[in-house]
Formats: C-alpha cells, structure tokens, sequence
C-alpha cells in the first residue's frame, strides 16, 4: 500500500530526474508540492516540535508551510505526495566534518594560517556527501584539520547540491581553532600555554586590524594597508562568522570560554567537544558558548584504560548529559568525519541518550538541526521546518536516532536529491 | 527482587558451586545411588548438593525463537533451564528476581571477541581471570557467551569452572583468487580428503563378507580437510569481493559443507549462491566499501547486505567492527554495543527477529554450542539479559544478567550504568526507604504500587562484600597490555 502510493507520486515527482530542464513540484521555478507526512519533526527552537499528520507546503525551494492536516487546505496546483506513516524532519547539520573535498586540509605551514581557506579543495556532491544524504545530513561545516593552533577558514556546505555555488551556504563557514589535542604535532614539547599564547597573539593582532579598517570605514582614520593573512578578522568582528574550535579538556574549554568569547567578544562555539569539558557547562551557558559534541560521545572511568581524561568521573558519562545537566540548553553532535562515517551522524544523539541524555524533549534531533543551525549562525535559513526556510527535508521511517530508521526521501532545497526507490539504498 | 538465600553460609555455597556446574557429575552420582551404596555417605552427598533455584517472573520473555511470552516466568534449576511459561511452580527455595514490565532476553552471543578474558595464555581453561573488568563491561551489555581464539567461552563472573564450552572447531584456509597456488592446493586436499572418505566407506560395507580386504590409506590426506568434509570442524574463510565469495561458494557446494564466511561485505552481490552453499555469512552490516570504480555490475558494501543474505538461506551473525571493548571514548562501534550494530541490518530490511537471531542464536550456532546457548528454551543454560525495553532500541539498558541461573550483573550495584534512569527502587536511599517503612506502616503495602517500585529487600552495602575489593587491585595492571593494536587508533586523540 505505502510503496504503491510511493512509486505512483515517484510518477508524478521523479519523473524528470532524467529530463532535468523541467522543474520539479518545490524546486526553484516549479509548481508547488504537498507532502502528507504522519509526524512532522518541526525541531524550532522555542514552542511545538512535533506536528501530527502534518502537511508541508514547498514551494521555489522554500518551506511555505507546516500545519495540521485537519486545518491545512492543500492550494490549487500543487503536487501532493501522501507519505502515509513516514515521518518529515529538517535535515542534518554537522558542524564539524573533513569530508567536503581532497584531504588537502591540513596545511601545518605556520602555527595559526587563519587566511587559509578550504574553499580550494571543495568537491560538490562527492562520495561521501551522496552516503551523508542516507544519513539524512543535508549541511556540513567543512574544516581544515586541527595540525596547527588555526587550521583556516571552514566552508558551510549543502551534502545534495551538485553545483558549488549551489552548495555554499556560506564562506567563510569559521574561523577554525585548535586547542590542544592535536596541534602538540607542529613541533614537539609543547603544550597548551604555548598554545594558548599563539591563540591570543592571532586574535590580538586579527582584532586589531579589524579595527583600524572599522575606524576607516566609518571615517576616523587612514585607509590601513591590506593584510591577506588578517582579512578574515573583519569578518569575525562584524559578526558574519565564527570561530569554531576543536576544543576537548576541562582546561582548554574554560579557555575557549574565557578567552575567545570573554577577552575578545567573538563568537564562537566548542566544536568537538569532548571528555571533561562538561566540567564547563555553567560558564559556557553563561556566556552563550554553545555546545557541539563530539565523535566521543561518552567520558569513561581513566582506571588502566585511558590516562589522559581530565575528568575521570567513576562511571560511564555521556558527554551530552554532562552538559544538560549543569545547565547548558545548546548542545549539539558532531562526526569530525571520516573519523565517524558522515551518514553516522545521528548515532551520536542515540549513544548520548543510551548513556543518560534525557530525550524527553528532542534533545537528540534538535541537537542535529536546530542547534548546529543557530550555533553556525545559520537558522535563517536551515535547522527546523519553518516557513520561510529551505526546503531541506529528510523523509525518514521513524525516531531519527534510530539505527534501524531509514532515510525514504531527501529533498534540499525543494530538490529531490535522494530516493532509495529508484537506486540502491546508501545507507 | 528477593535474593533471601543469597547470603547463605559461603562454604556452602562454593561446594555447591563446585558440584552443580559439571553437569555429567549428576548421572554419575544417580549411578551411585541406584546401587548399594544407600549408606551415609551417599546421604551425606545428597545434602551437599541441594538443588539451585533460580526464578525470573513477570518479564516480557523474548524467547529467541520467535516466541513472545508477556509476563511469563523463565525457572532454572542448577543453571539449566526447567521452564518457561506462565503456570510455572516456583519452588519455596528459590531465589527469585521479579523482571515485571521488563523484558526478558536470551543472553547474546559475540563470534568473535578479545580481551573479555583478561590476559589469557593458548589455554584459556587455565588463564581466565573473572574478576577483568571488560567482562563485567561485557556481561552490562548484554553479552553472556563468547567466542575468542577458535574457542567458545562463557562469561562466568567470579568463577573458572567450565568457562570453556568448546574448543578448535573452527579451521581458517586462505582460499582467495589473489593467491591462486593455495587455492589449488586446497581444492586437491578435498579432492584426496573426499576420495579418502569414499574408499574407507566402501570398505566398511565390503569387509563384512570380504574379511582380507585391506583398509585404504589415509597417508597423504590432509586432516584439516578431512575434519571438515565430515562435520568436525567448520571452515571459515575471510573474504569479502564477489569473486572470491563465489569462489567459496562453489567449493562449498562441491564438497559438501557448509562454509563460514567472514566479511562477506560483497555478499549481497550473489547471495543466491552462498544460500545454496549453505553459507554462514559473519558480517558488520556498517562495512564501507566504496565498489570499484572500473566494475558495470553491483559491487562494494550496502547496508542491505544482511537483509540480501538472510532473504537467500544465509545464515546471518553480526558482529560490530571493533571485537573488543573499546573505551578510548567513542561508544557504538565496539562489542559492548552488539545490539546497535544488529539494528544497522535492521535498517538495511532484515527484519527485528532475524536480527536478535543474528546476536544470539546463529552465533551460538557457530560456536557448534547452540544446544546449550542462544535461545530460552527448556533443557538450555539460564543465561539470560533483563533489560527496560526492547533489547534493540538504542535507549535500553541491560538490568540484570543472569549467567547459568546465577546473577551476575545488577545494573544498581554496579560502578558503570548504576546513575543512567536508574530504577524506582534505587532513587530512594537505604535511610529513606527504612525511615518511610516504619512511619508509614502497613497500607502502603501493595497499595498503588507497582511491584517494580518495591524497596529492594536485599540491602545493598553487603552486596558480596568479599568480592568487591579484589575488582580494584586486579585490573590494573592486567588491564595495560590488553589494549589491542586494532583498539588503538581511536584512543588517541585525532582530527582528520
């Protein structure tokens, strides 16, 4: 009955995957397009997260609509898709991935290259963004590696689009900053004060400039001379991006918090967070740090398994939980792919809630959409299904934490760029 | 739970251990007793060996078989199963664990495992060490029997007696197209292995009445091959590409035995002719493998591997990437998580039965144990897994773990799981529950609440006092070495 119901809408909607010059029903051009949906997963920040047997009006790649299906009146002309017992979501944002492109990402040239940009090594739609859509990640935060104390400039990505200009959301994505755990690599013997020096000397010097050229711009000083190294700081003082910093322990988290956000004002988040940073939570809530997790997901008992966890709580700690629990409401999942495969993205969610993360108010999908989508300054245009935003809509079989849920549909922006109906399943 | 005979003299209870677990030890004291030894000594044996009840009522029982019964009783005596059912006689002495509006489960079954053991030498009957910490990880997830080394074991908590259920019942041959001369070599040791197993049948029927008809040598034959083409030892194979699957696939067929495959990441590509073989497929349904890039036909992994094979006669064991437990931080991908590997197949269209078969049953299967594990069926072992919801969802958590009718894990008494949702009774403190037993006195008793509320009447503190100590010191330096090369790369921190 479901499937007859698919492959006759799959008439109707799939018909001009071949002939492309066609618009689809919610494409960009096209006419309109209603998909009945038992569960709409609307994950907005604030208010009603779920919406049963919803309609979603799409119409030029945009959300028209979310509403019940009793009081929704589907408008003339559009294609109507009945996905009976399926359910809808907005699709999957990580904000922490290496798989946007060549690996050429991690350039350990100086100890912080913040004019370095991953823009150059960008592949649309490659190998791992077609797995990614099974997964229902539909955006990603491409970043350079954490070689050095600042990586470079991140990308924001869409995982389905084909085309690069289509696909950027925004550039640059971040600035990306490493603190420990990994830039110890540059050379030999250092550690997080060396570090943490380096960090602030790149943000003391980058604000600077920024200012001088703000001053210009409004008149009260001289034209500065261009520094490419420094032109991303302009950005980042306007508040057009963000840093977003590969942070771990207790100590480096606290100093993310303190320094980034405290002593600089910029905006910037824990990205790849992990082991005892939850230590944190309080303050990062505080001063509106939030929180993006991951790929560990649990904090471990240190006893003759793993030394260096700064926080060696006596049991099995969900890093998730961590945070909820001293009070942080902006935590969210991230892959640091390939280290977990891209599409795996929503297993994060389901291992921090099996070790203690309170689920009761989707914590775990909202911790996929919504919240990356804010953090990444991003939500005006994905995260949640809200009229206004794109279409980027994953069709799924059930609660999205689920290994055994599947993905039945992807759509990016009004686009379908996935169905398992007419090719082999991804994932 | 009312473990009233829990604490019981502990002399008592380690000569019953002693004489319960060697199961043939019965039919020869029954032996004894039929003849004339009807004297004290013998009386004196009979007390010895009191029987051991074991009763887990009220759960959800998950047979593993198919069979779903709500709110059954599973009762084992001397850990084997006697029954399970609804109208089950409990009798007086047993030690009972109320599982009401929980689910109850066969144990899981692991193929392949490391380090659940501890720091075990060739002879694992000699160098098990129950007290290791990632078996007591092991047994909270679930896991009650486990195959390490070609040998199948089970997870036995603070006790080395008959750990090892089999041993060398596994035989690895290298039959692959990239090394073509052994692939020869081993088909002409079937062939002569198979020639071999002709002749001497015949000759079994003809030496009846040709009496000076001469045995035919097995010089030359190889033993391995032998064992195999008659059934003693299975043959596993590692292979994952289409061509050497069909590889396997045709000898099998042409032999005669069933092969094991290891990998079979490629399977569903011919799934029809592994079913033929008989094939058992080991797979880790989130195996990536991108096809390669010159091949027109199907190729590489998909997560539908699992439902592929099982549809064409396979039968299907899953096992998680990492074989041991993995505890540099990134949970999911390890043995303790069993279940959420099996729910990656479910994704992939096997369905929720095949699944819990695919971690239970068909791994105890493959372990040649399936007649003792893998299943809660009358006459098997009690080994058993309480849990707070299905035993695939990601959210559940093993309650209790019962190893051959014997607790041996509590999620509440132990370091790792205790503070996750813990269970109504834990919430109160041993104070409060006393302080609200003596001011509220009787009426509260039964009155709205569920059984699964009750105060636990076992106190908690003197939870096998003895042993609690003896955990610390042991792992520590056991542990260290332990840590296997594969498990290494994602202990230490890392970023693309």
């Amino acid at each position: 009955m479901m499937r007859s119901m698919l492959v006759l809408a799959g008439l109707v909607f799939g018909a001009s995957i071949a002939s492309a010059q066609q618009p689809q029903p919610g494409d960009k051009g096209g006419p309109g397009l209603a998909l009945l949906t038992a569960k709409a997963l609307v994950a907005s920040l604030e208010g009603e997260q779920v919406v049963d047997h919803a309609v979603i009006l799409v119409r030029d790649g945009k959300i028209e609509l979310v509403g019940p299906r009793a009081s929704t009146a589907v408008p003339m002309g559009y294609a109507v898709r009945d996905l009976g017992a399926l359910w809808c979501m907005p699709g999957m944002i990580d904000l922490h991935s290496h798989v946007g492109g060549s690996m050429d990402i991690n350039e350990m040239v100086y100890v912080t290259n913040p004019e370095v940009r991953v823009r150059a090594s960008v592949i649309p739609e490659n190998k791992e963004f077609q797995r990614a859509l099974g997964g229902a990640v539909t955006s990603v935060l491409y970043i350079p590696g954490s070689g050095t104390n600042s990586g470079g400039q991140g990308i924001l990505l869409k995982t389905g689009l084909p085309k690069y200009e289509e696909a950027v959301i925004r550039d640059p994505g971040s600035l990306k900053v490493a603190q420990w755990g990994n830039p110890e690599r540059y050379l030999f013997g250092v550690g997080k004060t060396w570090e943490n020096w380096h960090l602030r000397h790149m943000f003391t010097q980058g604000l600077a400039y920024a200012k001088r050229w703000e001053a210009f711009e409004a008149g009260k000083g001289p034209k500065p001379k261009r520094d490419m190294r420094l032109e991303l700081f302009r950005e980042l003082s306007a508040k057009r991006t963000q840093v977003s910093t590969h942070t771990q322990v207790a100590q480096v988290v606290m100093m993310t918090i303190l320094m980034i956000k405290g002593e600089f004002g910029i905006d910037v988040y824990i990205d790849h967070g992990e082991f005892g940073g939850y230590i944190y939570a309080g303050l990062a809530q505080q001063m509106g740090v939030n929180a993006i997790l991951g790929p560990r997901n649990v904090d471990v008992p240190s006893r003759s398994m793993i030394d260096w966890v700064s926080s060696n709580p006596e049991k099995v700690q969900s890093l998730a939980a961590g945070y909820v629990e001293k009070g942080h409401k902006m935590v969210g999942f991230n892959t640091d792919a390939p280290v977990i495969p891209q599409e795996e993205l929503f297993l994060q969610s389901a291992v921090n809630v099996k070790y203690g993360l309170d689920n009761s108010q989707m914590t775990g999908v909202r911790g996929h959409t919504i919240v990356p989508a804010v953090t990444a300054g991003i939500a005006h245009r994905v995260g949640s299904l809200e009229p206004g935003k794109d279409a980027d809509i994953v069709v799924i079989s059930g609660d999205p934490s689920d290994p055994r849920s599947h993905v039945e549909l992807v759509l990016i922006e009004g686009r379908l760029v996935y169905d398992p109906q007419r090719e082999r399943r991804r994932f | 739970m009312k473990l009233a005979h829990r604490f019981r003299a502990l002399g008592a209870l380690a000569l019953a251990a002693l004489s319960f677990l060697a199961p043939p030890a019965f039919a020869q004291d029954g032996d004894k007793k039929e003849g004339d030894k009807k004297d004290e000594a013998a009386k004196d044996k009979k007390d010895e060996k009191q029987d051991e009840w074991f009763a887990v009522t009220g759960g959800d029982v998950y047979t593993g078989t198919g069979a779903v019964l709500r709110g059954a009783t599973v009762l084992s005596k001397n850990g084997v199963i006697e029954a399970v059912g609804h109208e089950v006689e409990i009798p007086a002495e047993a030690k009972t664990l109320d599982a009401t509006g929980q689910r109850v489960y066969p144990g899981l079954v692991a193929i392949n495992s490391n380090g659940l053991f501890g720091m075990t030498s060739g002879d694992f009957a000699d160098s098990v060490d129950p007290y290791n910490q990632r078996m007591l990880l092991a047994l909270a997830s679930g896991i009650t029997t486990a195959g390490q080394s070609n040998t199948a074991l089970k997870l036995k908590r603070r006790d080395i007696k008959n750990v090892v259920l089999r041993e060398r019942f596994l035989a690895t041959l290298s039959f692959t197209n990239s090394n073509p001369s052994g692939k020869l070599e081993w088909v002409e040791k079937f062939d002569r292995a198979a020639r071999y197993l002709r002749e001497y049948r015949d000759w079994e029927e003809k030496k009846r009445e040709q009496k000076d008809l001469k045995e035919p040598s097995s010089s030359g034959v190889d033993s391995t091959a032998k064992a195999i083409l008659e059934g003693r030892v299975m043959a596993r194979f590692n292979a994952t590409r289409r061509g050497d699957l069909l590889e396997v696939a045709r000898l099998a067929q042409r032999f005669g035995f069933r092969p094991v495959i290891d990998g079979c990441v490629e399977g569903w590509t011919v799934a029809d002719e592994l079913g033929r073989a008989g094939a058992y497929a080991v797979v880790t349904p989130r195996d990536r493998r991108d096809k390669e890039e010159q091949l027109v036909r199907d190729g590489g992994s998909s997560i539908e591997n699992a439902a592929i094979l099982h549809r064409s006669g396979v039968q299907v064991c899953v096992i998680p990437s990492s074989t041991g437990v993995d505890l540099g931080g990134i949970a999911g991908r390890d043995i303790l998580h069993l279940p959420i590997e099996a729910g990656f197949a479910v994704r992939g269209g096997l369905s929720d039965q095949a699944a819990l078969e695919s971690i239970t049953i068909v791994p105890a299967r493959l372990l040649g144990v399936s007649h003792k594990v893998g299943s809660l069926e009358k006459g098997k072992d009690c080994d058993l897994i309480v849990l707070d919801g299905d035993v695939m969802h990601y959210q559940s958590l093993v309650q209790y773990t019962v190893v051959e009718g014997k607790l041996a894990y509590d999620k509440s008494a132990e370091l790792f799981y205790a503070h996750i949702r813990p269970r109504p009774s834990d919430q109160l403190a041993p104070e409060a529950r006393q302080d609200k037993g003596e001011s509220d006195e009787k009426p509260a008793e039964g009155a709205g609440e569920t059984p699964g509320d009750k105060p636990e009447e076992a106190p908690k503190p003197e939870d096998k006092p003895e042993d609690k100590p003896e955990d610390k010191p042991e792992d520590k330096p056991e542990d260290k070495p332990e840590d296997k090369p594969e498990d290494k790369p994602e202990d230490k921190p890392k970023d693309g």
